[in-house]
């Protein structure tokens, strides 16, 4: 019958042979969180059906995104207004500072994020600071790192700007479409944009939506491209029309060198 | 010539002395001889010197406020407290008071005997001293040992107090169990406009936990109030801190907590001190004897030392200056661990009188 002494000496013994074991400063590593890796970024393709295949698969694809979405009359991702999605559950513990969150409702930038380990306060927990997107206001939460938390769909788009009125500014997106329904914000993104358009300056406003609710929050210097309703395409610059009709020789003797 | 030892040595160490009295206690133990009695053996404890006497003398001090207790009380209409409840049914108001690492020990279940005969009036303790109690319904607490070490403790995720082990998963499921109880306070403080102070957040939580080897499970059935105004410096508290996210709104008044404490005493015919420990436990029940000027029966079980001027470590002596105890009191000091007297002293004091005290409370 074992004592009590020789039952606690036994457990100290298994202590040690245990941390003999385990890789040193395990316990002040942060966890091991399981990381999706960040989505492929999307610039642009040149064929219309590679950029469709990709722009799919990123529709699908679960983690935070902030991508551009390319204009293409065919397959048109910009409006996506149901409420359904407006948000997807995360595992707390996926959340990663600058990504965003739903804090008490309002879509948040997380600014910063700690982890408390399982211990006296019971499950390991996830403290939340983040800035909300469209107020600017700092929301704070506390989540067991096993919850789940809501994730905003966050959509960004670039819109240029044709006019000001009452406030309103128009804005036409990359398919020609026009849309009046933007106030100008009240901020210093605001009076950018008033200065700029007095200025006659030609530039993209970046409005980001995300939970029913959209705002302006940049500028953005406009890129050279070609005309609004005509595809920017890559490599416009090298296009060439094959002429089957005359031989190659008659159009440039020199240009092309029989082998 | 035979050599003498030195005049002044001499006359130093054989110093003729003065004769004492004929009555005082002569120092004799306990003889094996006569068996194996404990009964004996602790009645000994008061002639054997040192803190046995002083054990001794606690024993008798607890004995002495026993006897006031069970001393009939003329029932008196016009001295009842704002609670409803009057002090004066008892002919001494016993105040205990102990630290959380008591109830992570053994001796939970000599306190828990106390509440459970509704042997003690009030009780005082800290944060740790509520949620230990509950956990230990939860899941167990074990023995380990002063020596293991930290850093593979924190690994395996075992917290360590003193040589008692508690894993990390005793709080996982004392949160688990105590969410939905903040949430239902919450509740009825939005809802009835109940106002929750500390001693009433253990009554509920006496009755929730429901468990007849809780401490505050009998304190909710007695209806022995239990305060403790620092509740939220322990697991109870991170819980709280938590909750405050997820719901925010719970208030807990401490103002009402004080009213209440010091009415006990206040409106008390005679009171007694048990306090088992320093600190936070120590100066609230003598505090609130303050305001009666001062106990009449105390008894400290700690090991703190007044050389630091530390308020754990001060005398009764001390409180006697303050008038936190009467001056024609006699109070006593053990310098003793609580884990090893107080099981002896319950059974010295409430245990032997146990039909005595309950015989009361059966006929109520």
């Amino acid at each position: 019958m074992e004592t009590v002494r020789c039952r606690v000496a036994r457990f100290a013994s298994d202590l040690a042979s245990l941390s003999a074991r385990l890789p040193p400063e395990h316990i002040n590593t942060a966890p091991s969180l399981s990381s999706t890796p960040p989505p492929p970024f999307l610039y642009g393709c040149c064929s219309k059906v590679g950029r469709a295949c990709a722009l799919s698969v990123l529709f699908f694809l679960e983690a935070p995104l902030t991508h551009r979405t390319m204009a293409d009359p065919d397959c048109d991702f910009q409006t996506g207004e149901s409420g359904a999605s407006a948000t997807y559950p995360m595992q707390c513990s996926a959340l990663r500072k600058n990504g965003y969150v739903v804090l008490k409702g309002r879509p948040c930038k997380i600014v910063e994020m700690s982890t408390s380990k399982t211990g006296k306060h019971g499950h390991a927990k996830v403290n939340l600071v983040g800035i909300d997107i469209f107020t600017n206001k700092k929301y704070e939460d506390m989540c067991p790192s096993t919850h789940n938390m809501d994730v905003p769909d966050i959509k960004r788009l670039d819109y240029q700007l044709v006019n000001i009125s009452e406030n309103y500014m128009s804005l036409m997106s990359d398919n020609g479409d026009v849309r009046e329904d933007l106030r100008v914000p009240e901020n210093e993104v605001g009076k950018e944009i008033e200065a700029k358009f007095e200025a006659g300056e030609d530039f993209l406003v970046t409005v980001i939506s995300a939970m029913g609710e959209e705002c302006a929050i940049a500028t953005k210097i406009k890129q050279k491209r070609p005309a609004v309703g005509k595809k920017a395409k890559r490599g416009a610059s090298w296009k060439f029309t094959l002429d089957l009709t005359h031989p190659v020789e008659a159009r440039d003797p020199g240009l092309y060198q029989t082998l | 010539m035979a050599d003498h030892a030195p005049s002044v040595a001499m006359e130093a160490v054989l110093k003729p002395s003065c004769d004492l009295p004929e009555d005082m206690p002569k120092i004799k133990g306990y003889d094996f001889n006569q068996g194996v009695d404990l009964h004996a053996v602790l009645k000994s404890y008061l002639t054997t010197g040192f803190q046995a006497s002083s054990l001794g003398l606690a024993i008798q001090e607890i004995n002495h406020m026993i006897e006031k207790r069970l001393e009939p009380v003329e029932a008196e209409g016009n001295e009842c407290n704002e609670s409803g409840e009057s002090p004066r049914n008892s002919g001494c108001t016993i105040f205990l008071g102990y630290t959380s690492n008591l109830i992570s020990s053994g001796v939970r279940e000599s306190i828990r005997y106390l509440a459970e005969h509704k042997m003690v009036d009030v009780i005082v303790t800290t944060a740790g001293g509520i949620e230990e109690d509950l956990i230990k319904c939860l899941a167990h607490t074990y023995l380990g040992d002063f020596s293991l070490p930290g850093k593979e403790l924190r690994l395996r995720g075992i917290n360590r107090i003193g040589n008692l082990l508690v894993p990390n998963d005793n709080y996982c499921k004392f949160e688990d169990w105590l969410m939905p109880i903040l949430d239902q306070m919450l509740l009825e403080q939005n809802t009835e406009g109940t106002r929750w102070t500390p001693s009433k957040m253990i009554h509920r939580l006496g009755k929730e936990i429901n468990n007849t080897e809780s401490v505050y499970y009998w304190a909710y059935k007695n209806n022995i109030p239990v305060f403790s105004p620092a509740l939220t410096d322990g697991s109870l508290g991170d819980m709280i801190y938590f909750h405050s996210y997820k719901n925010p709104g719970l208030v807990l008044d401490i103002v009402e907590d004080i009213r209440k404490l010091n009415s006990q005493a206040v409106f008390a015919k005679k009171t007694g001190m048990i306090i088992l420990g320093g600190g936070l436990v120590k100066h609230h029940i003598a505090n609130a004897n303050l305001m009666r000027n001062g106990a009449d029966f105390s008894v400290y079980i700690n090991t703190g030392q007044e050389f630091d001027g530390s308020d754990s470590g001060a005398r009764p002596d001390e409180a006697i200056s303050w008038g936190k105890i009467r001056t024609d009191a006699k109070p006593v000091k053990v310098y003793a661990d609580a884990s090893l007297v107080f099981p002896l002293i319950v059974a010295e004091t409430f245990a032997l009188h146990a039909d005595k005290l309950t015989a009361g409370k059966k006929t109520d």
